[in-house]
Parts: C-alpha cells; sequence; structure tokens
C-alpha cells in the first residue's frame, strides 16, 4: 500500500514538476527525502506516514518521497536524483553515516541545503550539512538513568544496588550513545549504584532474553535493568519472568507498545518517550524552517521525555 | 536375515554407528575416533565449567538447551537438506514469516485455527522450494538465496513492518509450547527432543532416510537405482519447512511478540550448527545426533563467553575460534592425526 502511494506520489511530484517547469511558483516548496528502510520496522513505517500527512497538511510543501531500502547504493541514486530534479532541500534517514557523505556534498555544491533525520551522518560531512533534526540519544541515556536513580531512591536502595546494562547492536550510533549518556549519569545521580555488567542485545527481544538468562545465572542480586530500546527491555524481563526472579527495576528508551503495556501491568518501571510521528513532524519543520531563512541550531533536536508508571497517563499508547 | 541386512546398510550409506557391537578397547578407540565432535564438545564444557562454576548449574544448561530449541528444530530439516546434497539459505526468514504469521492469526481466528494455518502456509513455501530445486533442477543455493530476501519481503508485507503482539497476552493458551514445563523439563525442549527422535529414525532407519543419503552421496547412481531424486528432495525441502514452522511456533510462544527480523541470521547459524556436526556440504553425510551435538555445542558457547564475562567484541572473535577448533578435533579424530600427511 504505501509502495503504491509513494509511487504515486513520485509520478504526481514529477508530473506536476513538469508542467510547471519554466513557470515555477516560488510559493511551494520541493522537499524531497530519502529515507533509510521504511517497512523494516514500525517506527520507521510510522514515521513515513506522519512525514506524508504532515506533508499533506502543509499547503506550501511538495515532497517526493522516497526509501532507500536499507541499500547505500540506491541511497546514494535517490540523492543524485533529487538533485537532478532540482528540489529545494533534501531529508536524508542515512543508511550509513559515512557512505552517504559524497552524495551529500553533491548536493551541497548544487546549492540544495542538506538536512538529516533521525541518526547523523559521519562528523566529516557536518560542513555540508545544514541541520540535524533528531532525538539526542546521549540525554535519553541520562534520562533513563536518572529515572532508575530515582526509583531507587523512592526504594531505599540507592546504596547498594546492582545495575545489568544491554545495549543495542555494537557500533551502532544510537546504541553508543545511549550506553554513553546511561554509563555517565548513573554514577553521578547514583554514586553507590554499579553497573556489574554489560553486554549487546542487538535491538532484538530473543537475543536479549538470552542475555539475560545469562545474568540471571551469574548474579544473584540484580536491582535494575537497563536496556536500550523497550524491545530489548521486554526480552529480559520475560526471562526475569520466567526464571521467577521479581523486584527487579527494568528502565529501557524508545517506548514501544510492548514496553507501555507491560508499564500498565506495573512489571517494567519507565522509560523514554520517543514518537515517530514528532520525528517525522521535526524533520519536516527543520526543512522548512531552513527554507524560510530562519536561524534555526545545528542540532536541532525533539524533546524526548521521560515516561514511568507514575505520570504514563499523560501519554498516548505508541502505535508501534 | 533382516538383521544381516540393516547392519550392511547401515556400513555402507547410513550413520556410521557398527563400532557398537565390539566392546572391546580398540572399538572403543574406533568410536572415540569417529565421535571427535564429542570430545570437542566435553573439552569446551569442561573449560566453561572451570571458568565460572555456575556454568553447570541445572538451570543454566535447562536454560540453554531451552533457547537452543529453536535454532535446534531447524537445524534438524536442514540437516536433511544438506545430506541429500543441497542448501537452504532460506530458513532465517522463513521462520521470521511462520513468527509473524501464527501470531497475527491467533489473535485473528483463535490459536486452534492460527497454528495449522501457519503450518500450511510454511509447508507451502517449502514446497514451492522443493519443486524448484527437485523437479525444475534449479541451484539450490541460488534458490534458497533468493527465497531469503523474497520471503522477508513477503513477511514485511504481510505485517506492513509493524511488529507483532497478541493482544491478551496473559489469557492465552498459546503459551505452553514456549513457556510452560512438563515434569519439570520445558516445552520447547520435549518438542525438539521428539523432532530429533522422530526425524532420527527416519533418516537412519528407513528406506527413506537411506534414499536421501543415497540421492546426497551420487545421485546419478541412486537415479540409475531406481530412485526418484526429485522427489526426495522435495520431501527433504518439505521436512525442513515443517522443522521451520514448529520453530516458529516455539518463538511465537515464547516471546508471545516479534519483530519482522526475528530470524533473521539464523539460515547461517543453523548451516553452522549442521556443519560442526559433521555433515559434509557436499551430501551424502551427516546424523540427526551429531547435529543436535552441534546445536548444543553453539548454544553453550555463545552462554558460555556470557558468563565468563567476556568483552562483546572479543565474543565474536573467540566464537569463531572454538568453531574452528571442533571442527579441527573432528577432522583430527576421523585421520587419527592432528594434520594431513598430504601437504
Amino acid at each position: 500500500m504505501t509502495k503504491s502511494l509513494r509511487a504515486l506520489l513520485i509520478a504526481s511530484t514529477a508530473a506536476t514538476g513538469m508542467a510547471f517547469a519554466g513557470a515555477a511558483s516560488a510559493e511551494t516548496m520541493k522537499i524531497g527525502i530519502t529515507q533509510n528502510n521504511v517497512g523494516v520496522d514500525s517506527y520507521q513505517t510510522t514515521y513515513e506516514k506522519a512525514f506524508i500527512e504532515a506533508a499533506d497538511a502543509n499547503a506550501d510543501v511538495e515532497t517526493v518521497v522516497l526509501d532507500a531500502g536499507g541499500d547505500v547504493a540506491r541511497q546514494i541514486a535517490q540523492m543524485e536524483d533529487l538533485i537532478q530534479q532540482e528540489v529545494d532541500a533534501i531529508i536524508i534517514w542515512p543508511t550509513n553515516g559515512e557512505a552517504v557523505i559524497p552524495a551529500v556534498r553533491k548536493a551541497h555544491k548544487a546549492g540544495i541545503p542538506v538536512i538529516v533525520t533521525n541518526s547523523n551522518i559521519a562528523e566529516q560531512g557536518f560542513d555540508f550539512v545544514k541541520s540535524f533534526s533528531g532525538p539526542d540519544n546521549i540525554t535519553q541515556g541520562k534520562r533513563s538513568a536518572e529515572i532508575m536513580c530515582d526509583k531507587f531512591k523512592e526504594m531505599g536502595i540507592e546504596n547498594e544496588a546492582q545495575v545489568v546494562h544491554i545495549t543495542g547492536q555494537p557500533g551502532y550510533t544510537t546504541a553508543i550513545e545511549r550506553a554513553k549518556g546511561f554509563d555517565d549519569r548513573l554514577p553521578e545521580v547514583c554514586p553507590n549504584v554499579t553497573q556489574i555488567d554489560k553486554q549487546p542485545g542487538d535491538w532484538n527481544r530473543e537475543k536479549s532474553q538470552k542475555v539475560m538468562e545469562a545474568f540471571l545465572v551469574k548474579y544473584d542480586d540484580i536491582d535494575g535493568v537497563y536496556s536500550g530500546d523497550d524491545n530489548m527491555g521486554v526480552g529480559a524481563l520475560n526471562a526475569a519472568k520466567a526464571a521467577g526472579r521479581e523486584g527487579i527495576i527494568f528502565v529501557g528508551a524508545t517506548n514501544f507498545a510492548v514496553g507501555y503495556e507491560a508499564m500498565e501491568r506495573g512489571e517494567y518501571w519507565g522509560s523514554i518517550y520517543q514518537s515517530p510521528v514528532d520525528d517525522a513532524k521535526a524533520a519536516l519543520k527543520t526543512a522548512v524552517d531552513v527554507l524560510n531563512g530562519e536561524e534555526i541550531p545545528f542540532l536541532n533536536y525533539f524533546d524526548t521525555p521521560k515516561i514511568t508508571q507514575d505520570n504514563m497517563a499523560e501519554f498516548d499508547k505508541p502505535v508501534f | 536375515m533382516a538383521d544381516v541386512t540393516d547392519k550392511t546398510e547401515a556400513r555402507t550409506s547410513g550413520p556410521r554407528e557398527s563400532g557398537m557391537n565390539s566392546f572391546n578397547l580398540a572399538g572403543a578407540g574406533r568410536l572415540l575416533a569417529r565421535q571427535g565432535i564429542l570430545v570437542a564438545f566435553a573439552v569446551f564444557m569442561i573449560g566453561f565449567t572451570l571458568a565460572n562454576e555456575r556454568f553447570l548449574d541445572p538451570d543454566n544448561i535447562m536454560g540453554v538447551i531451552r533457547s537452543s530449541a529453536i535454532l535446534g528444530v531447524m537445524a534438524l530439516g536442514v540437516t536433511f537438506v544438506v545430506i541429500s546434497g543441497n542448501l537452504d539459505l532460506s530458513v532465517g526468514s522463513m521462520m521470521s514469516f511462520a513468527t509473524i504469521v501464527v501470531l497475527d492469526l491467533h489473535d485473528k481466528i483463535g490459536p486452534a485455527l492460527a497454528i495449522p494455518g501457519m503450518y500450511a502456509m510454511v509447508l507451502c513455501l517449502g514446497a514451492f522450494i522443493g519443486f524448484l530445486v527437485g523437479y525444475l533442477k534449479l541451484n539450490s543455493l541460488i534458490v534458497t538465496l533468493g527465497m531469503l530476501s523474497a520471503i522477508h519481503g513477503l513477511t514485511l508485507t504481510y505485517s506492513g513492518g509493524k511488529n507483532m503482539d497478541i493482544a491478551d497476552k496473559e489469557g492465552t493458551w498459546f503459551s505452553v509450547f514456549g513457556q510452560s514445563d512438563v515434569l519439570g523439563i520445558p516445552v520447547p525442549i520435549l518438542l525438539f527432543a521428539l523432532v530429533a527422535s522422530v526425524l532420527g529414525i527416519l533418516l537412519a532407519k528407513t528406506p527413506f532416510g537411506r534414499k536421501v543419503y543415497a540421492v546426497g552421496g551420487n545421485g546419478t547412481a541412486a537415479t540409475f537405482s531406481g530412485i526418484r531424486r526429485a522427489r526426495v528432495v522435495f520431501t527433504c525441502y518439505l521436512l525442513s519447512a515443517f522443522c521451520v514452522a514448529t520453530a516458529g511456533l516455539l518463538q511465537a510462544s515464547r516471546s508471545l511478540g516479534s519483530q519482522n527480523t526475528v530470524g533473521q541470521g539464523l539460515e547461517l547459524e543453523v548451516l553452522a550448527a549442521v556443519i560442526l556436526g559433521g555433515a559434509s556440504l557436499l551430501g551424502g553425510s551427516g546424523t540427526i545426533f551429531k547435529t543436535v551435538i552441534g546445536v548444543l555445542i553453539l548454544g553453550f558457547i555463545q552462554n558460555g563467553l556470557l558468563l565468563v564475562g567476556l568483552q562483546f567484541y572479543a565474543q565474536y572473535v573467540v566464537t569463531w575460534i572454538i568453531i574452528i577448533l571442533a571442527v579441527w578435533l573432528d577432522i583430527a579424530a576421523k585421520r587419527g592425526k592432528l594434520w594431513s600427511p598430504i601437504a
């Protein structure tokens, strides 16, 4: 369905582009986006839907929505297509933070502002990028540490608690940044809490469950588990439930529907609310602001608040 | 009379357990030599136990076997395909498909219908691959590599890219396959053992099993002996699909929710387990029992390294070293020398 919708959009934008060729109206902005891999997970699927809706709602914006299918070569080709089509701005969700830099540079040289969305490209490409719009993963890691520490204080175990840490896929920027934020912040807020082990769960629920099973065998006393996202967090929770270990505080990030439900059941303590809808809207708004000549920070983060069992009523259940 | 023919057949084409009946030292030595992989397994188990005494904790052992069961069931089916001289690289994405489908159908038509529905769909995929490889004689590497991404696409189309979760996780009996115990033994282990026993007997003790070895050992000779090659290959892929469906059932029941990529990369782990067990990629050799050992070695390596607490960058390297060591020990035991006399 999204495929045909996308094809339709491409076709229609191409057609209007041709119709208005020569007499291009200065009113509408033409914004192209090349996404990482729509359809591979719920986050990206929801992101695309929200992006198209937000663009439709704005009469001044015309979009070309493309998806690289996780393929770097295809993404570079799409960047070149967008440059050829002379769009006013390009939004890119990099398939690879390094490999796309030459294509980004090409767009920059052609005078087209580039906005990076969701995950940033490598630093040597920053000169060619107008703005990065996305979540601040280091802050997310820090906030998760704070959520966990606050809960330990409430329980009165902030001086002896032991924490294990399940990270995302090694080498993945989001995983590295969240882990760093958590590792740095926890000793600041709860200096007597010890992190006794850290292993990757590869963003995978089953893998995370295996890792947690090993932790449970290895350590008799685990008070808290921090996972790089809720999907892995729920895997760890399943392991603890199967082993009959109770009273462990689970904190994650990127609140998924499964995490939200586990919070409703009182089994999972907290997470970071990161909405793909906000992510998509922020990317589009950043592009529009750039084209309107407004001053925007290079790192244009959208807010990702803390969510716990205490305040979850303020948030809608995530759709992914 | 029947007894005699059975033995000769086992000697020539079947699993080589013929040393069993002579209980002298030489016989035992020969047996040991043939089971080099068992020696390797024992060595690693002792090594990990020395590194962390909790490794041999019954809960841990049970946990490892339980989580290996999913990979294990898939490896059983792939063993048939590999012995018949073909490959199956599609099992990983097929398992994702099975998991997503059964979870989706669970909420739509109830678990009692969802399970047979899912099996039927996965068997259709297996039959399709079997048709292409068996009857059209297409190269199995290309066919199943293609199916690896085709089925992944199918899964994503089916689910629209969304995670699939059962709505009422507490109130469904569907969780029995993945989460409950019978007589203190987790159901996934029991199912794994059941499928392994049935397929083990099928492979080692029936005419069909002997045909699988014959087709993989020398296809032309098999044809001239009146074996219908295409049918045997087709059936092997059906068996593989059946095993994948069972693995998907275990996976779905264990977590009651799933990502679209749950089985991604498993095809290589499965193949590693089968080859580790001593099956030849060229076909014609391998047994279900050895595949089970291969699966357990992989499972215990993963778990052992976690318990040792090695940095995970190092784990990738160490896993590889252990696999190579195991294969070496197996080969060395078979030829009675650490390295080949012919350079």
